[in-house]
């Protein structure tokens, strides 16, 4: 560094320096012919088509606010079309008069052993009553509509034009005709009318539980295979039935040969046959 | 009173900036009406500086001579994409430093000097040469020599955002507004930057700078 010089030197100073690299003049004749080259093969090149792309997701990327609101709008509007419920055109389910304690019944028996929470609503059940009973049935009754995870969120009332509307309209009106169908024999037979009724209705259909090994005591078997050919009424007055009657047959017909045998004498074995 | 005028050209673009701008407008919509010439004067008016960033980022004079054509290459086929939002060098500006951006990071590894020869016909250079040293002849050049090398090796040492902010701000000579829009971030994030850049500068150089 010149001592004598008393200008300072800075960074800037220093970075001012590189202001002064500069190409020479013939460096820019080369530039100018190689750029008039890329110039004329870019209008001459056809741009390939994913340029195209790149183009639209700038723009979508420009406008991605609107196009977002847009999206979101859709998809609300997709959700409030296919799945809101109007209030016109519901229609109610007018089923028989035991319904309503079978539902409810099934409601008691779903919320002691389903751990999920169970959705009420009320429901007016229009109840067709005999003429003269000037009895108000349109109780207000409990009714489940949904007793497990995956159907929680049935609705409880189905309307008409949600259910034109749909596009599984078909398998929605069919699925809706088995629901409103009443099992014949369920319905006869009111079997679930109560948790008693119901155990009651079913108590005698069971048989008593039974250990088929109980019946197979070795021990009492044994003795009644060797008492059987002395005491012949021994089987017959068994307390307990030990075998069929052909096993018990056969098993004592084979004890009497084994006793007739004579072991009287060494080298030869007499056998006796009795008919 | 000078003072504060010289803050604010560095903080916001100078008039003298935006009559250009109007300037380079007018030729851009010749360009988009279909006077393909009239992108000419647009390459000759901006490519020393073009060229000078893209240099000055690579310190390569080959690799700045492809990338500043392949700049105005990508200028002229997105021309009827600029709207005149911005003015027209500061959109040429982004794309000749996104386009660098890119190549220093794919070529992240490969790194080697190919310097332009410093003139000392200009003023403020030859000033400060002669302030650095008193050496005539073959010792004066190899000194510039060395101090070019120095200089491009600290320049190197950053990184590419912080030398970018450099290259433009006190090299270009463009405001802190101006390299806000080029580098598409905030303006107290360049300021940062260059404080930060000329830190690292200072201790790199300190031989060649004054007590």
């Amino acid at each position: 560094m010149n001592p004598e010089s008393k200008r300072k030197v800075t960074v800037e100073d220093l970075l001012r320096l590189k202001r002064a690299e500069r190409p020479p003049a013939a460096f820019w004749t080369t530039f100018e012919a190689e750029i008039r080259a890329k110039q004329l093969s870019a209008i001459v090149n056809k741009r390939p088509w994913w340029h195209g792309l790149s183009r639209a997701a700038a723009v979508v990327t420009r406008y991605q606010l609107p196009f977002g609101a847009a999206a979101a709008l859709a998809v609300t509007w997709a959700g409030v079309h296919y799945y809101s419920v109007s209030p016109s055109g519901v229609v109610r389910v007018q089923g028989p008069a035991p319904e309503a304690p079978v539902a409810a019944a099934a409601a008691s028996r779903t919320a002691e052993t389903a751990p999920v929470p169970v959705v009420l609503a009320e429901t007016s059940v229009r109840r067709d009553t005999p003429a003269g009973v000037a009895q108000d049935q349109s109780a207000r009754t409990a009714v489940v509509t949904a007793t497990s995870s995956h159907i929680t969120k049935a609705p409880s009332e189905v309307t008409v034009d949600a259910i034109s509307k749909s596009p599984f309209a078909d398998g929605i009106s069919v699925s809706l005709a088995d629901y409103r169908t009443p099992s014949a024999e369920v319905a006869r037979r009111s079997v679930f009318g109560s948790d008693r009724d119901f155990e009651a209705g079913l108590a005698p259909a069971r048989q008593a539980p039974s250990d088929p090994l109980a019946r197979m005591d070795p021990a009492e078997e044994r003795r009644a295979r060797l008492l059987a050919p002395a005491l012949p009424a021994y089987s017959a007055t068994s307390r307990r039935a030990l075998a069929s009657d052909w096993i018990k047959s056969k098993s004592s017909s084979d004890d009497r040969m084994y006793e007739s045998m004579d072991r009287g004498s060494s080298d030869r074995m007499l056998v006796g046959f009795r008919f | 009173m000078n003072a504060s005028k010289a803050l604010e050209k560095t903080l916001v673009a100078s008039p003298e900036r935006k009559l250009e701008a109007d300037a380079d407008l007018d030729v851009v919509r010749k360009v988009q009406a279909g006077d393909v010439a009239a992108f000419d004067a647009l390459i000759l008016k901006y490519r020393e500086r073009v060229v000078g960033i893209i240099y000055n980022m690579t310190s390569n004079r080959e690799d700045a001579a492809d990338l500043a054509q392949d700049a105005f290459i990508k200028a002229f086929q997105s021309i009827n994409r600029f709207q005149g939002q911005a003015s027209f060098f500061t959109w040429l500006y982004r794309i000749a430093v996104n386009s660098t951006v890119t190549h220093l990071r794919k070529n992240r590894l490969r790194s080697f000097f190919s310097l332009e020869a410093v003139r000392e016909d200009d003023p403020v250079s030859k000033e400060l040469v002669d302030a650095l040293t008193d050496k005539t002849g073959v010792g004066r050049d190899a000194f510039v020599r060395e101090l070019q090398e120095k200089l491009n090796d600290a320049m190197q040492k950053l990184s590419i955002k912080h030398r970018t902010v450099v290259t433009l701000f006190e090299i270009d000579g463009l405001s802190h507004q101006e390299i806000a829009e080029v580098m598409d971030c905030s303006v107290g994030t360049v300021r940062s930057r260059l404080h930060y850049a000329k830190q690292l500068l200072q201790s790199e150089l300190q031989p060649y700078l004054s007590k």
